[in-house]
Order: structure tokens, then C-alpha cells, then sequence
């Protein structure tokens, strides 16, 4: 709000610890976000992108490098950083009203204001008449357009978003992408989106961070160079996707086969991904439980 | 815990206020229902008893028959006594079990919130509940007498171990991933208590209370069994001396009444406080 928001994050290096072996999950990664850009990170499952997001929000601030968010270092979460996850974690005792307002819990606005704020954010992705629903009347879409309207409440310098269109349809996605699309427009807020699908990078970004896995490293950055709002089915766009696609699929060293039915014997097991497991496993002194405050 | 989970793919939708009053006719109904089945067990003992009393099966000084405990109750109403013992016992409670429950939730909470206290708290408290309530009696008894403060503390005893063990697993039950929407937040410790913590247990220690409700129930019939001369305890203590069987079964008749009572009250207390839960599937 104060400074412009300019997010540096320079070789920053993550290691998880996983049952004594160290796991790399982020290797000397390095970006540049402009005030007011749209960055849409894109990669693999286990390339790191979440773990990206959780340390520029300042979720997570155990890394090597330098991550600096307005010329200051980022040394915890603070409401300059919005960020909405991919479950929308709203609280299921609390009117969508409610939830909205705790991102607001510790602004320096009055209560008149707050209220004001929340009723606007509400209109904003489009609730209004909801206010006074609990979650668990809400759909999917509905519910994460409250997770959104209360990242965005305290008009927050940048917002993350962590795959907040993951668990979605593909009809609600598409809407609630437009409508993302509209508030970054209006409200002028940076926005960084992590996600794995490449129709929703390229869509949304101004420009789209390929990310490869094992170790999670920056692979190519890709311009967008289209300007919002975009046509979805522009050949420009799909051009755009292709490319970024053809990148994606070298990151994970397979080129694209023809497809076969492999028998079932030999067809592969999914196999669990480390940095996941990394981020759900406890830190190695589990003196405290994961409610300890 | 399950439905604080999942919130994601609970696509009901129906916020339409004009479908609650059809539902709240139907839950009426079956409620109603389900009432008059549980009317029916009681029935039939009651029938059973009739019987086995008018056929002489027991002999009348150990099963008086239904007709003449009915006489007894209604002058022991009439005449205040139910009132009376009725009233003393169920103050004892009330303070023995607010104490017990003040002191079992901050214990709780001190054991949900830090793996620390709990590691050193546990062993003991688990061992410490293994003690059915009237085992301590005979000790408490040459500590404090037999005055009020031994009831009081041995009701509260009753009340505490639920309490305690159901606050902190209610607290424990809270998800990481609440938490860390409180730490993006910036909320304090506090507000993380208050906003997230204990809305998030309160499901937990509401079976805390109820059970502790019930437990400092059963815990002050059983002291005053001991060591009393007025209470629904004594009732029953007094009455079986006299060989009055019609006051002893007046009075267990009461203590169930009124624990049933007590238990149902707390039971729509917190379908009260937790009614954001109503329609959850």
C-alpha cells in the first residue's frame, strides 16, 4: 500500500528434511515480480511452485537467498500479502460476512470502514446476498470466491494464489478466471498464481514461469504479450499454450509417446511426491503440536 | 471431526430460506416420532413392574407397587421434601461441577496447546482418572470431613476428567491448515485462540460438559450415599434404614429425571450455539 510492490527473489534455495535425507525442493531461484504484474507459475507436480508461493507470502522463511517484497525483507506473512489456498479454509462456524472480515481482524480501519470494505469485496466477487450464509451452504465456486474476497480485503500489495481454481469444474474455473482477471484489472493488485494448468497460465499471466522438477528450478520464463482481458480461444493465445506446453513436457524428460495401453502389470505406480510429504511431514523437533499458537 | 474437512466439495447450494420451514416440519415430526419411541422401553417397565408387584412375585416390603410409590411421590411433592433434597443436591452440583469444568477446561486447554504440559500432565492425569470418583472418598473424607467441601470435590472431580481430556483433544482436533490461515492473518495468540482454536474444539468440549454433567451427577448421588443428611443420596440412604423401598424408588426415579433433564438441556444449548452445523450434511 505504501511502496510499490515489487517482489525480488533472488537464488533462493529450499531444502526439506524427509526422514534424515535432505530434499531439494528449490534450487537457486531467482524472480523479478513488477508492481502490478500478473505471474502465473507453472510446472509439474513436485517442481516447487507451492513451495515458491509459501515463501514469498512469507508462510515459510526457511530458505537460503533473498526475498524481498518492497524493498524489505520478507521475514513472516503480513497483510501487504494476501494469499488464498487451494481449499478456500473457510471457517465453517463463521457467516461468509464473517470470514471475509477476519482478513481485516488487524488493519487499522474503523469499524464503519471494515464494514464497508467487506461488503465491497463481497460485491466484488460477486456474493453479495450470501453474506449471511455459513460455508457449508455454499458450492465450491461460491467458496472460494469468499477465500479470494478475503485474501483481497485488506487491499494487499500482492496476492498469492495457490491452485485456487484446482479443486473447481471446469465451468466455474472458467468464470471465476474472468472474474479474477476483472478485479486484478480494477484493483491494480500483483498477482502471483501458481498452478498446473497451462490454459489457465497463459490465460491469466503477463507473463508464465515454467517451473521443472527434482530440482524445483525456474526453466524458462514466457512473456504473454496479449492484452486483458483475452479471447480464450485466440490462435494467438493457443500458440502461446502450445510453446509453453512443448517446455513443460521437456521438464519432466519424457517427449510424448504414442499412446499405448500398457497392460495392467506394467502400467506405473503413482508414485508420492517427496516435497508434498515434505511439507506435511512435521519439523524434526516435534515439541509442539500443530495447533501450538 | 468431519466436517470441518472437505468444505471444498460440499456443493449444496441451497441457501433458499423459504425450503427451512418444510424441513424444520419434517425434523418436528420425526422428532416427535422419535420420542414416542423412546417412550416405549419405559412403558413396558413400568407395565412389568405393575405386574410383578400385583402377582406378588417380590414380596411388597422390597417391591412396593407402582400405585402406592405414585401416593408416596405426590406427598413428597406436595409436602416440599422432593424440593428440598432435590435443591441441595442439585446445588452441590452446580458448584462442584463448575468448578470441576473451570478447572478441567484451562487444563485441557494447557494440554491441547502445548505438547510440553501434555507430556508432563498425561501419565499422571490418565492415571489420576483411572480412580473411579468414589475411591476417593475415604481419603478426601480424613482430609476435609464430611462437610460440604468433600461433596463439592468430589463432584468436581467427576467433572474435571472429561472435561479436561475431551478440551484437549478438541483443541488437538483443530487443523494445521486453520492455524496457518490465522498466521497469514497475522492474528496474536489470542486471537488465534479465540477466532480460530476454541470455535474449532467447541464441538469437543461440549461432549466434555455433558459428560462431566453427567459424572458430577453420579459422583454427588454417591457421596451423599456416605456422608449426608439431606440430599436425593441421603434419600435413598435413609429410605432403605426405614425399609421405605416407595421413597427409594421416588428417589431414583428423581436422579434420573433430573439428569435426564440436565443432559437434554445442554443437548439443545448446543445445537443452540452450534447452529452454523444445521443442514450440514
Amino acid at each position: 500500500m505504501t511502496s510499490p510492490a515489487h517482489l525480488k527473489i533472488r537464488n533462493v534455495t529450499r531444502r526439506f528434511n524427509v526422514n534424515g535425507t535432505a530434499l531439494t525442493a528449490l534450487d537457486d531461484v531467482s524472480l523479478d515480480i513488477k508492481a502490478g504484474e500478473f505471474v502465473t507459475i507453472v510446472g509439474a507436480s513436485g517442481c516447487g511452485k507451492s513451495t515458491l508461493l509459501r515463501l514469498g507470502a512469507g508462510l515459510d522463511v526457511e530458505h537460503d537467498g533473498v526475498i524481498e517484497h518492497g524493498g524489505r525483507r520478507v521475514d513472516g506473512p503480513s497483510l501487504d500479502r494476501g494469499i488464498v489456498f487451494q481449499e478456500p479454509r473457510l471457517f465453517p462456524w463463521l457467516t461468509v460476512e464473517r470470514n471475509v472480515s477476519l482478513g481485516l481482524e488487524n488493519a487499522a480501519f474503523s469499524k464503519a470502514e471494515k464494514r464497508e470494505l467487506v461488503s465491497e469485496q463481497i460485491a466484488l466477487v460477486g456474493l453479495s446476498g450470501f453474506e449471511k450464509a455459513y460455508p457449508h451452504q455454499l458450492s465450491g465456486g461460491m467458496a472460494q470466491r469468499a477465500g479470494i474476497a478475503r485474501g483481497l480485503v485488506n487491499r494487499p500489495d500482492v496476492l498469492f494464489l495457490d491452485e485456487p481454481f484446482g479443486a473447481l469444474d471446469a465451468i466455474t474455473k472458467a468464470r471465476l478466471q474472468g472474474e479474477l482477471q476483472q478485479i486484478w484489472a480494477a484493483e491494480k493488485i500483483t498477482m502471483v498464481l501458481v498452478t498446473h494448468d497451462v490454459d489457465e497460465a497463459v490465460y491469466l499471466g503477463d507473463r508464465v514461469v515454467i517451473m521443472s522438477p527434482r530440482p524445483g528450478r525456474i526453466r524458462q520464463i514466457v512473456p504473454v504479450d496479449l492484452p486483458h482481458p483475452r479471447e480464450r480461444t485466440s490462435p494467438e493465445l493457443a500458440a502461446i499454450r502450445n510453446g509453453v506446453l512443448d517446455i513443460l513436457n521437456g521438464t519432466t524428460g519424457e517427449a510424448p509417446k504414442p499412446v499405448t495401453r500398457p497392460s495392467a502389470a506394467r502400467r506405473p505406480a503413482a508414485s508420492a511426491n517427496p516435497i508434498h510429504a515434505a511439507h506435511r511431514t512435521k519439523p524434526a523437533r516435534p515439541a509442539f503440536s500443530t495447533t501450538e499458537i | 471431526m468431519s466436517s470441518f474437512t472437505n468444505m471444498a466439495s460440499s456443493a449444496t447450494g441451497a441457501v433458499g430460506s423459504n425450503k427451512t420451514v418444510g424441513w424444520k416440519g419434517l425434523a418436528n415430526r420425526r422428532g416427535a416420532r422419535r420420542a414416542a419411541i423412546g417412550l416405549i422401553l419405559p412403558v413396558m417397565l413400568v407395565l412389568y413392574w405393575w405386574l410383578a408387584s400385583s402377582r406378588g412375585w417380590l414380596p411388597e416390603q422390597i417391591l412396593p407397587s407402582p400405585a402406592y410409590v405414585y401416593t408416596t411421590a405426590v406427598e413428597m411433592i406436595v409436602s416440599g421434601e422432593i424440593a428440598y433434597h432435590a435443591g441441595m443436591s442439585l446445588r452441590r452440583v452446580v458448584y462442584g461441577f463448575l468448578f470441576g469444568a473451570m478447572a478441567g477446561l484451562s487444563l485441557g486447554m494447557a494440554m491441547g496447546l502445548s505438547r510440553t504440559v501434555d507430556d508432563y500432565v498425561r501419565p499422571l492425569f490418565l492415571a489420576f482418572a483411572q480412580i473411579p470418583t468414589l475411591g476417593w472418598i475415604p481419603l478426601l473424607m480424613l482430609i476435609f470431613g464430611i462437610g460440604e467441601a468433600l461433596k463439592i470435590i468430589v463432584i468436581a472431580k467427576g467433572a474435571l476428567v472429561p472435561m479436561t481430556l475431551n478440551t484437549a483433544a478438541g483443541i488437538r482436533s483443530v487443523p494445521a491448515n486453520y492455524v496457518e490461515v490465522g498466521r497469514a492473518l497475522r492474528f496474536s495468540r489470542l486471537q488465534t485462540l479465540r477466532l480460530i482454536v476454541l470455535p474449532g474444539a467447541a464441538h469437543s468440549i461440549f461432549t466434555g460438559v455433558r459428560y462431566g454433567l453427567t459424572h458430577s451427577w453420579t459422583a454427588l448421588v454417591g457421596v451423599e450415599l456416605l456422608a449426608s443428611s439431606e440430599g436425593l443420596g441421603y434419600l435413598l440412604v435413609w429410605g432403605r434404614q426405614m425399609f421405605w423401598l416407595d421413597v427409594v424408588i421416588v428417589a431414583m426415579i428423581v436422579i434420573g429425571i433430573v439428569g435426564f433433564v440436565m443432559d437434554k438441556g445442554f443437548d439443545l444449548a448446543e445445537s443452540y450455539l452450534q447452529r452454523w452445523k444445521r443442514g450440514e450434511a
